[in-house]
């Protein structure tokens, strides 16, 4: 009998499911005997469905099925309320957690209410059917008032008031329905009544219950309540209002207006009333539940759980299924719910937040925008809780859980949801920092490339080549447009972007797998792919990400020049083959980019492949590393002319006054793109406002402070100047001032007759930003944008703006900046006969260690044909040593292309150290030894 | 020429002002970025003789700050071989363009009469101007009366 009693409860839940699907009140009512008419002979459909009511967001496949599970419980644990305080009616009940079998001790119906989220948790026990309980009622609410007020009666009083306690305004139906057939029909309507009669929980009302809790050593009264209003959602978005709310509501007014203006269409009963209706005091919000925190948290948490579980799963259900609540109410309930403050801890992580995530994800894309903005502006000291909650239960996922080729990371729900929230959490923090106008844009480059008949005719027969069209669509993020936000515009974020690194999850992540995600994903699949959420990756697993995106493009290129032949067509080099000599580099290189950037500019897609005249290295990438290390040395030498040295910044600038042509800007410009597009780092300077500028924003103000930092904080300080006498103090016209290269000081007006127009207080702004405006765009604008042409005339396709932000697009050009060999030494890889423990090995890290970092600098040239460190830090460099025959006269040599290096087992460690100083001081050049 | 508005008219309150301290201020008509100067200190052992300096205005300026070198040697622990000083109030750090050029030019000769052995440019001077006042004393006449312009007459 027991045993056939808990299998029952086990299997409940697709009971439910039938009566889910069929919406009629009959259907309802006669489930109970349907229930039980199933238990005692289980049909195989329900013993299938054994899995235990789990409120967490599983990560099964099936979303509906999900949703009915949750439906499910929630139905549970009223059956288990009324169990608690009606009984099941049956004299000879043995259930101890059934009133009618005389063990359950009399609960008020708050208590009983915390109890039954308590044993539903405990998957307690579940007698079969309630028939007859009217006996019990009587006496049920008579103990309720009579005997159990001794504990915590004052609370109880005041609820009565507020809340109009459930039993009393129950037991008049029972006694109406006790003529029904079966009781168990009234359950849906009484439960009803019961949600009509919550209170919303004020701030007040939190304090009042915490006091009691602590003074009772109980949290019954507590959870209940909570428990009361975080069930019915109407009532929860009731809570916490501001008290005074004239202005808010104002601004509350205009926005609701903006909105529903927006989706009046996808959301008719979005009504009036909620423009004026009361806005959440999410301040007040905030301190009552860090006054929950006085009472210690192993009295209420795991019921709290249980708690913001089932409101996450209202939620999800009435998004998705009946749509009964108002977007704002549902908004509000997810502002309240994400206010706790212990979402970070580990009972919450399991369920909880994966239930909330989950429910979040139904949220339409203005739901989530209203979300980020209502975050952005008032939440922003629980933006880092929230994220802080996320990142944890990702980490913790990806940590515990073993990915497969069957199961992989992408198919995480409880991951991919969770990053789905940091999404809106991710805007939200850029709308409280500090944001600029999206004014200040560069004009977009359109680069009309050279048709290319028989290619377009072969995109149309090979899906492959046809992924270069695909890329050209770049679809915009739908909340960054709906919220009008750009991450360019982003001048300083509440947190700062690395905080939104998950790096476990960049460590775990395939990115191969993740790439193709992306790709189908752009042709209307459903994958999902990290790389739609790039904040959350690394830079370094980012440009793993655009290291494939470069590699397909490049086969494809090499394919169609495959197909070419095979057609008959000129058959086109399948590279991009720059001869050059040594002595005359850069003319050699800038006169052949600019013939192919001429006549064929889909060539400069293919890759790379340098020849030294007279030198037999064959390029599989150190040669071209070479090149691309010498061309930069050169052209930003400052006698060169094309740049000039900035000295309080250290960094290079575009020359205002070059005498060299547009066309040799546009080349240097494919220079970058090239050594972006081939995975090469290179030794460049440039201030941020460079890759800003690349990436689509014009330089403004801020960018002064890294570009000239003395001259920004001089422009600063006055513009922090408040007295009246800002003209007689500054003396300053419209008029500036700049040097060029040679010396000679060169006048500009900022604004016509700027020379009589004075700064003063109203008008220091102004010139402030038309100062910068023209030190930054207008005055190297022609170099510039020629230089942006070439960049663009490489990267246009990849996904270079969707994927980095400027910051991370200067860790792509040039690298890192820290030199850390003992990273080096434990990532490095042994070959030939060497292992960790080989003397040699041992000799050559000891000296290596010693190295001042010029001679470390050197011996990464040699041996990896860059000086500079890879995105994500040494450890990246994947060295190898490799033997390289026993004791000789030879010189270490080196692979730059695959970071080999190779070192015969010199007899002791004075003459590996000779030999190695002696290939690390003359190691230009490649030749075979 | 007026990004140097605020710089001519710093020159001509400096000029009319009659600084006992800071006198013979050339200009140079094509260039107002750059002034040489005459500083003459009142303090021993330096009131024996007078310096030129020479103050190059960047073309930023007031944004930027001048840069002061001095073209007269002068045994000074904050002054050194080559006749760079170091002014705090005219480093990039504490720069504030409302400053005039003749607050940097008074705190200049402020320095020079006391000098602040605590932020050296010599550190040998700085330790003998604490440890032997009267040496350092001594060797700087001796080096004022070798190296230093003549003081004007009035």
């Amino acid at each position: 009998m027991k045993e056939c009693k808990i299998f029952r409860i086990k299997c409940s839940p697709s009971f439910c499911i039938v009566s889910m699907n069929s919406k009629s009140e009959t259907d309802e009512a006669s489930r109970g005997s349907e229930a039980s008419s199933s238990n005692s002979d289980p049909t195989p459909e329900s013993s299938q469905e054994e899995s235990t009511p789990i409120l967490c967001a599983d990560s099964g496949p099936n979303n509906t099925q999900d949703i009915m599970k949750r439906a499910a419980a929630k139905q549970l644990i009223e059956r288990y309320f009324y169990q608690l305080v009606d009984g099941c009616g049956n004299p000879n009940c043995d259930n101890k957690y059934c009133a009618s079998s005389g063990e359950a001790r009399n609960l008020t119906p708050n208590e009983a209410a915390a109890e039954a989220i308590k044993l539903f948790y405990k998957e307690a026990r579940l007698c079969d059917s309630l028939p007859n309980k009217i006996p019990r009622i009587e006496a049920c609410c008579e103990s309720s008032t009579g005997n159990n007020v001794n504990e915590n009666s004052d609370t109880e009083n005041k609820d009565d008031q507020n809340l109009d306690s459930p039993s009393s305004s129950s037991s008049p139906i029972f006694s109406e329905n006790s003529k029904a057939e079966t009781s168990q029909s009234v359950y849906p309507f009484e439960y009803k009544k019961l949600s009509n009669n919550v209170a919303p929980l004020t701030e007040e009302k939190i304090y009042e219950l915490c006091d009691e809790c602590i003074r009772n050593k109980s949290p019954e009264a507590l959870i209940s309540t909570i428990a009361r209003t975080f069930t019915k959602p109407l009532i929860l978005a009731r809570s916490f209002m501001k008290v005074d709310n004239v202005s808010n509501s104002a601004k509350e007014d205009k926005q609701d207006k903006e909105s529903e203006a927006m989706c009046s269409s996808s959301d008719p009963d979005k009504d009036v009333d909620s423009a004026s209706g009361p806005t959440l005091d999410v301040a007040s919000c905030r301190r009552a539940f860090e006054y929950l925190s006085k009472v210690p948290t192993v009295q209420y948490s795991s019921a709290f759980v249980i708690i913001l579980a089932t409101l996450a799963e209202y939620l999800q259900l009435d998004m998705k299924m009946s749509q009964t609540l108002k977007m704002d109410d549902i908004i509000t309930c997810f502002v309240i719910a994400f206010e706790v403050r212990d979402l970070g801890c580990s009972d919450y992580l399991e369920v909880a937040l994966p239930a909330l995530c989950n429910a979040a994800e139904q949220l339409p894309i203005k739901g989530q925008a209203k979300l980020a903005r209502i975050w952005g502006e008032q939440c922003k000291d629980t933006l880092r809780h929230i994220l802080e909650a996320l990142q944890q239960l990702i980490t913790l996922r990806v940590i515990s859980t073993n990915y497969s080729a069957g199961y992989q990371l992408q198919d995480d729900q409880n991951v991919t949801r969770a990053t789905k929230l940091m999404k809106i959490v991710y805007y939200a923090n850029m709308i409280s920092g500090v944001m600029e106008s999206d004014t200040l844009r560069e004009e977009p480059v359109v680069i009309t490339n050279q048709l290319d008949p028989l290619g377009d005719a072969l995109d149309h027969l090979y899906p492959l080549t046809s992924i270069k069209n695909l890329k050209q669509a770049q679809p915009e993020d739908p909340l960054a447009v709906e919220l009008g936000i750009n991450v360019l515009d982003s001048r300083k974020p509440y947190i700062a972007f690395e905080e939104f690194y998950n790096e476990p999850l960049s460590d775990t992540i395939e990115m191969d797998i993740d790439f193709a995600n992306y790709k189908t994903d752009n042709s209307g699949g459903k994958k999902f792919s990290f790389l739609k959420y790039p904040f959350i990756l690394t830079a370094a697993t980012k440009s793993l990400g655009l290291y494939y995106e470069n590699r397909i493009r490049m086969y494809s290129e090499r394919r169609v020049s495959l197909l070419h032949a095979v057609v008959g067509a000129s058959p086109p080099m399948p590279f991009l083959r720059l001869k050059v000599r040594r002595s005359h580099i850069i003319d050699d290189a800038l006169v052949e980019l600019e013939m192919i950037a001429m006549e064929r500019a889909l060539d400069l897609k293919k890759q790379l492949v340098v020849e030294f005249e007279g030198e037999q290295g064959v390029d599989e990438g150190g040669v071209s590393k070479e090149f691309f290390q010498l061309i930069v040395e050169e052209i930003f030498n400052p006698d060169y002319g094309m740049f000039t040295q900035q000295p309080d910044s250290h960094t290079v600038w575009f020359n205002p006054t070059s005498f060299e042509t547009e066309a040799q800007f546009t080349l240097i410009g494919i220079v970058l793109g090239l050594a972006i597009y081939n995975n090469i780092i290179l030794a460049v300077k440039f201030p941020m406002v460079v890759y800003r500028k690349l990436l689509g924003k014009k330089g403004s103000f801020q960018d002064l402070a890294d570009w000239n930092p003395i001259l920004y904080n001089g422009l600063k300080d006055m513009l922090d100047y408040v007295g009246d006498d800002l003209a007689d103090v500054y003396y300053q016209t419209f008029r500036i001032c700049y040097t060029d290269v040679f010396g000679n000081n060169i006048f500009h007006d900022l604004k016509e007759n700027g020379d009589s127009l004075f700064v003063t207080q109203d008008n220091k702004r102004e010139f402030v930003d038309l100062y910068a405006e023209f030190l930054l765009n207008q005055s190297v604008d022609t170099q510039f944008k020629a230089f942006r042409r070439g960049f663009v005339m490489v990267t246009d396709e990849s996904q270079l703006g969707s994927l980095f932000r400027p910051e991370e697009v200067e860790t792509l050009v040039c690298g890192s900046k820290d030199f850390d060999f003992n990273e080096l030494e434990k990532s490095t890889e042994y070959d030939g006969g060497y292992t960790a423990e080989s003397q040699t090995i041992k000799d050559f890290w000891t000296i290596v260690h010693s190295f001042s970092s010029e001679d470390k600098r050197r011996l990464l040239q040699f041996t990896t044909g860059s000086d500079r460190v890879p995105v994500g830090g040494l450890s990246h460099l994947k060295l190898v040593i490799a033997r390289n025959g026993p004791d000789c006269d030879r010189l270490p040599t080196a692979h730059t292309c695959f970071n080999v290096l190779l070192l015969p087992e010199y007899e002791n460690k004075d003459k590996l150290q000779d030999r190695l100083m002696k290939a690390i001081s003359y190691s230009k050049g490649f030749g075979m030894l | 020429m007026a990004a140097t508005r605020r710089l001519q008219k710093e020159l001509n309150d400096i000029r009319q002002s009659g600084l006992k301290s800071f006198r013979d201020i050339q200009v140079d008509e094509s260039n107002i970025l750059t002034w040489q100067g005459l500083i003459v200190p009142d303090n021993p052992p330096y009131n024996k003789g007078a310096f030129r300096i020479e103050i190059n205005f960047p073309a930023e300026y007031p944004f930027k700050p001048p840069k002061i070198s001095f073209k007269t040697k002068i045994y000074h622990p904050n002054i050194d071989e080559k006749g760079q000083v170091c002014l705090p109030i005219i480093s990039a750090e504490n720069w504030k363009p409302a400053t005039k050029t003749d607050q940097v030019i008074q705190a200049l000769v402020a320095l020079v009469n006391d000098p602040e052995p605590e932020h050296p440019l010599r550190a040998e001077l700085a330790e003998e101007y604490l440890k032997d006042r009267k040496k350092f004393s001594k060797n700087a006449e001796e080096f004022t009366k070798k190296h230093s312009e003549k003081r004007p007459s009035d």
